[in-house]
């Protein structure tokens, strides 16, 4: 689906990472397998360092943390905020939504709008379409759209398949409108009887949780898993990756009527860098152009690896100067989306540390 | 499709020094997701083919596996 916005602008960027680092090659010793077979997957699918919160850390907690951090900053206040949209399938209870948690920590005005989605991947580029039409409301000039999962704490600890790679974090975007006279082109995708690819099949109503569901099962290879822990069919993952988003791309250039020259860089959620190297390859253009390197550093934390390139791989530049960008989200759903936009002159946009 | 250079792209991708139509892919040491993945990348990049997991999973020897991407690929 196709779709636009006049007059909007990201005001600025936080993403906040736990300060807790693990490494690949450390957490792969725990596993039954080769070393030359671990240091191939590091060469080449770009895994090394991650970041995750601890036992008990929750959503809420790094958001608050981030908030706080702009409020004293002087980059954000308080009353600015008209809405608060938090984007999240890791919220810190079923009821009431998370929104609404950050906003009683934080002593937020009454008269706003508190708003929870349940995105993954794709969630950061839902959570943009999503503020850029509150927008439109006269009373709502600033939206504080939250980002973030904390999955490491919904992944096997014995799922070699997915527990090196996975990190947390929390990205605060602040939107507002531009006065300069900007357009933002969006095309939306889903394709829900695929939704078995990416999944936790327990712990909600359809499957509550038990002793049943909670407990570790040899699902081959080695690896043990529980219903309640996330699953991912890595190799359809790839499929769907390198079969949709191409498209989705053409097609959104087609809706904005750009060249694929015409964008400076395709800033694509990060699930590892051969994903990325082909899918680069399979649009044509350099992979310069793609950064790859977040799930090296950080590790896959979901939605807010988009706000992660922006702040890791263009921090400096998005303060300074304006760049056009085209942004690419998928997983879990399935969902994929892209955003093609000007983006810079950020007021802030930086990385820091939770402890 | 030339079948001898589509087993020497999978040699390299099972990092040995040859494949034979009759091996069997999860006999190598090497036939592991990152290699199903690279072959995912290779059939489609070299072949403009795109093959499904389970279509992967399902398949026995390296012929079978030729045959797989042979099937889908129309010769431009």
């Amino acid at each position: 689906m196709k779709l636009i916005f006049h007059r909007k602008r990201i005001a600025g960027t936080l993403v906040v990472v736990p300060a807790n680092e693990r490494s690949f090659a450390a957490d792969m010793k725990n596993f039954n397998f080769p070393k030359s077979r671990s240091l191939k997957l590091k060469e080449v699918m770009g895994f090394d360092k991650r970041r995750v919160v601890g036992p008990d850390v929750c959503v809420s907690d790094l958001a608050v943390f981030g908030l706080e951090h702009l409020f004293e900053r002087g980059w954000l206040k308080r009353e600015e905020i008209d809405a608060l949209i938090v984007v999240t399938q890791t919220p810190d209870y079923l009821i009431p939504e998370t929104s609404c948690v950050i906003h009683g920590r934080l002593g937020l005005k009454r008269d706003m709008l508190s708003l929870s989605l349940s995105q993954a991947c794709t969630g950061y580029l839902i959570g943009l379409i999503q503020g850029f039409m509150l927008l439109d409301q006269e009373s709502i000039k600033k939206v504080v759209l939250v980002n973030s999962d904390v999955l490491s704490r919904k992944v096997s600890s014995q799922d070699r398949n997915i527990y090196p790679l996975v990190g947390d974090a929390c990205s605060i975007t602040v939107l507002e409108r531009d006065t300069e006279g900007s357009v933002v082109h969006a095309i939306v995708r889903v394709d829900g009887s695929r939704s078995g690819a990416l999944m936790i099949p327990a712990g909600g109503m359809r499957q509550p949780h038990t002793s049943e569901t909670a407990k570790l099962e040899d699902v081959g290879d080695g690896n043990w898993r529980a219903r309640e822990h996330l699953f991912m069919d890595g190799a359809a993952i790839f499929n769907f990756v390198q079969t949709e988003v191409p498209p989705l791309i053409e097609s959104l250039l087609e809706h904005a009527g750009a060249p694929m020259d015409s964008v400076d860089f395709f800033l694509c959620h990060q699930p590892n860098r051969f994903m990325l190297e082909k899918l680069a390859d399979k649009i044509k253009i350099p992979r310069a152009k793609m950064p790859n390197d977040v799930v090296g550093h950080f590790g896959n934390n979901s939605g807010a690896t988009i706000p992660t390139v922006m702040a890791f791989n263009l921090g400096e530049r998005l303060l300074r100067e304006k760049l056009r960008v085209c942004l690419a989200g998928f997983g879990a759903g399935l969902t994929w989306a892209g955003m093609l936009l000007n983006i810079g002159k950020f007021d802030f946009n930086t990385i820091i540390e939770y402890k | 499709m030339d079948k001898p250079e589509f087993y020497q792209r999978l040699a390299e991708i099972l990092d040995v020094e040859e494949v034979k139509p009759e091996d069997v892919l999860k006999e190598f040491d090497g036939w592991d997701s990152l290699a199903i993945l690279s072959v995912l990348a290779m059939a489609d990049a070299k072949y403009g083919v795109s093959i499904k997991a389970e279509e992967i999973r399902s398949v026995v020897s390296a012929q079978n596996l030729a045959n797989l991407v042979e099937a889908k690929h129309k010769p431009e």
